[in-house]
């Protein structure tokens, strides 16, 4: 539905320009209005019409489920925005440099109230370029942040070296290969690179490809967070797909953050969509496969502890008995 | 209010409506009798008076939201806003600030005949005297996700987070009694007898405390969330919204523990919103996402509808105290107000 209200997620270490983003965001001049949820021990003051001054609360949600988690307060928060709608555009999110992205993800997936009126726009993670690889080594939060990016601000790229960057971004894409980069300075980027990306929308799943050819694996460590990306040519039988990945979600649920995937399903024309935050799943047909091009089905999970050869003897074991499609 | 067309409803016989241009985010009829009053999503709170409904005054109560309204103690209404303000409004129209929050929003406020009142702000919930003076603040867990005065005005319940905690107004020393239930707690409802709370979970269904013996009742099978829950006068039945029917739960005969609920006005497939029953009767008022309202006898099962669909989700609804008006609203904006006194 189209009249769903746009929610962007800002994320990111304190310190690393997500405030200064933020009020570019509401001061530049695009004629939009914007309601911004902030806590209450943001670092600098929001210039805003609408503020709202909000507790982190996250709530387990007891469905079974032992890693989902929402953001109570959003639920609240949103149920009651909608209901003066129609004197904003979006709605922007600021947590706390500690959050753990996932409950606000899971907000927008579970909750009824909140997605008959709101859809997640985007988690776009703000980072010091010049601390990063020390927050990475401390930290779970920021990798957390990274994992569940959409887009990352490479910001204070002014304190960096071009050599200290690249070992960044290479950081970077070792936890989650499919977010687009931006290097900035100050903050400073074009606001149509944050707002309105429709980053949750299934359509709009795997857009950035991660590197489906490499064999490497990007393993550091058992307890970092990275990524693997499969992909198959034989079309993937949907019991077998659904069974695997109920089961596998139900098993390692906790240590998956995101997964995506578009399926191939056989005698169907139609792109079969996935994704999923931790336990929760979404999925549903998108548009055609386009003509002469191979209907490959991918798969990429990003998460701790990662068996990949496990991952990927599951994810092959989907597909239908017989030779390639 | 002009007259509504359709004779098929109650509201083309003895109603009238108008479009008021916001969400109605509450309504109440004060308690003198005399005045209707709705606040909406604007911020604005429409004053009417049952004699002359066609003039509804508009009164600036909040700055960005009202986010709660309810009748005020002796009369008129009062309502809790985003602007962090709890005002009064007196059945002619004219407000005051009763207090004031700093920032933080007033998400629900509630009032007894004896002249106390309730505001719920973040975590706190401020008892205001007859007066309007902060009483006292109670202090919560986690953010209050509804507040309710039993019958007699004595005590207050407020949900929470993993449960819900039960207050004596008048105690020198504040100690609450902490219901317990691990879940997101949001709407609160006090039995009239004052024996049980209710409340409605994120999770779809409710959860219920029996005081005497602190015994746990789960209602569960809810479609949706449930938002709005309402005893009937005496306490036999629980009514509830979050289903696609009038959900009730028998308290009598060791109910609502093993009992199956029983369900009215169902089979449209369209979810119930909004709920709240007679006064006097056992019968309740239950309003549908698709702007459908009726009223249905609870011992009958028969359904008198009031309203069509068309006019928007329905976000409200309010008897005066003696039952002989019915007021609704709905997310677009519309009211209804319905003279059901014997002619």
């Amino acid at each position: 539905m189209s009249d769903l209200i746009p929610v962007t997620v800002l994320t990111g270490y304190l310190g690393a320009g997500k405030t200064t983003l933020l009020n570019r965001i509401l001061t530049e001049n695009h004629g939009k209005k914007f309601a911004v949820i902030i806590n209450e021990f943001g670092e600098l003051g929001v210039d805003n019409d609408l503020v709202v001054d909000a507790d982190e609360e996250v709530f387990e949600m007891n469905n079974g489920c032992i890693c989902c988690t929402v953001r109570g307060d959003l639920i609240r928060i949103l149920s009651s925005l909608m209901k003066r709608r129609d004197k904003f555009d979006g709605i922007i999110v600021e947590t706390t440099g500690l959050a753990d992205p996932a409950p606000v993800a899971q907000t927008f997936f579970v909750d009824e109230d909140v997605k008959r009126a709101t859809k997640l726009d985007a988690i776009v993670t703000v980072v010091d370029a010049k601390h990063l690889l020390a927050r990475l080594d401390d930290t779970k939060e920021a990798e957390e942040q990274i994992a569940f990016a959409d887009l990352i601000l490479l910001n204070k790229m002014d304190l960096v070296s071009e050599e200290e960057a690249v070992e960044v971004e290479r950081r970077i894409r070792a936890i989650n290969p499919m977010v687009e980069l931006i290097r900035s300075t100050k903050s400073d980027v074009p606001i149509s690179s944050v707002i309105g990306r429709d980053a949750f929308n299934l359509e709009r799943i795997l857009v950035r490809e991660p590197d489906f050819l490499s064999g490497e694996d990007h393993h550091e460590h058992d307890s970092e967070v990275n990524s693997v990306a499969f992909e198959v040519s034989r079309a993937i039988d949907p019991e077998k797909f659904n069974t695997w990945m109920t089961d596998l979600l139900a098993a390692k649920g906790q240590d998956l953050l995101r997964t995506k995937g578009i399926l191939a399903y056989p005698g169907e024309d139609r792109r079969f969509a996935f994704q999923a935050v931790h336990m929760i799943a979404d999925g549903d047909y998108i548009g055609p496969w386009k003509e002469g091009d191979a209907r490959k089905s991918k798969i990429v999970f990003i998460g701790r502890d990662l068996n990949r050869p496990q991952l990927r003897r599951g994810f092959e074991a989907c597909q239908v008995e017989g030779a390639a499609a | 209010m002009s007259q509504a067309a359709d004779p098929e409803f109650l509201l083309g016989q003895r109603g009238s409506s108008q479009e008021l241009g916001a969400w109605v985010i509450g309504l109440a009829f004060g308690r003198e009798g005399r005045s209707l009053h709705a606040g909406l999503g604007d911020g604005t709170v429409r004053v009417a008076q049952l004699a002359a409904s066609n003039d509804w005054l508009t009164v600036e109560a909040h700055k960005g939201a009202v986010l709660s309204l309810c009748a005020d103690a002796k009369d008129g209404a009062l309502t809790g806003g985003d602007d962090g303000r709890v005002m009064r409004i007196a059945p002619d129209g004219t407000a005051h600030e009763l207090a004031k929050f700093g920032s933080k929003w007033v998400e629900h406020v509630v009032a007894h005949e004896s002249g106390i009142r309730a505001a719920s702000v973040a975590k706190a919930v401020h008892v205001l005297d007859a007066k309007g003076e902060v009483m006292k603040s109670l202090a919560h867990p986690s953010t209050v996700g509804g507040i309710a005065f039993d019958a007699k005005g004595k005590r207050v319940a407020a949900s929470h987070y993993n449960g819900a905690s039960l207050w004596f107004v008048n105690a020198k020393e504040d100690k609450p009694r902490l219901l317990d239930w691990k879940g997101s707690h949001a709407a609160i409802a006090i039995h009239p007898e004052g024996g049980h709370v209710v409340t409605a979970m994120q999770e779809m269904s409710l959860h219920g405390w029996r005081l005497s013996d602190g015994q746990h009742m789960r209602m569960s099978g809810y479609p949706s969330k449930t938002h709005s829950l309402s005893f009937t006068n005496k306490g036999k039945w629980l009514a509830t919204s979050g289903a696609e029917a009038v959900v009730l739960w028998p308290f009598f005969g060791g109910g609502p523990m093993g009992k199956a609920p029983t369900e009215l006005a169902g089979g449209d497939a369209v979810m119930c919103t909004q709920v709240l029953c007679h006064p006097v009767h056992e019968m309740v008022a239950a309003g549908f996402e698709d702007g459908l309202v009726l009223l249905a006898d609870i011992n009958t099962g028969r359904v008198l509808p009031v309203a069509p669909p068309g006019h928007g989700g329905v976000s409200a609804l309010a008897w005066n105290p003696s039952g002989s008006h019915l007021a609704f609203g709905t997310e677009a904006g519309f009211v209804g107000l319905l003279d059901l006194s014997a002619r």
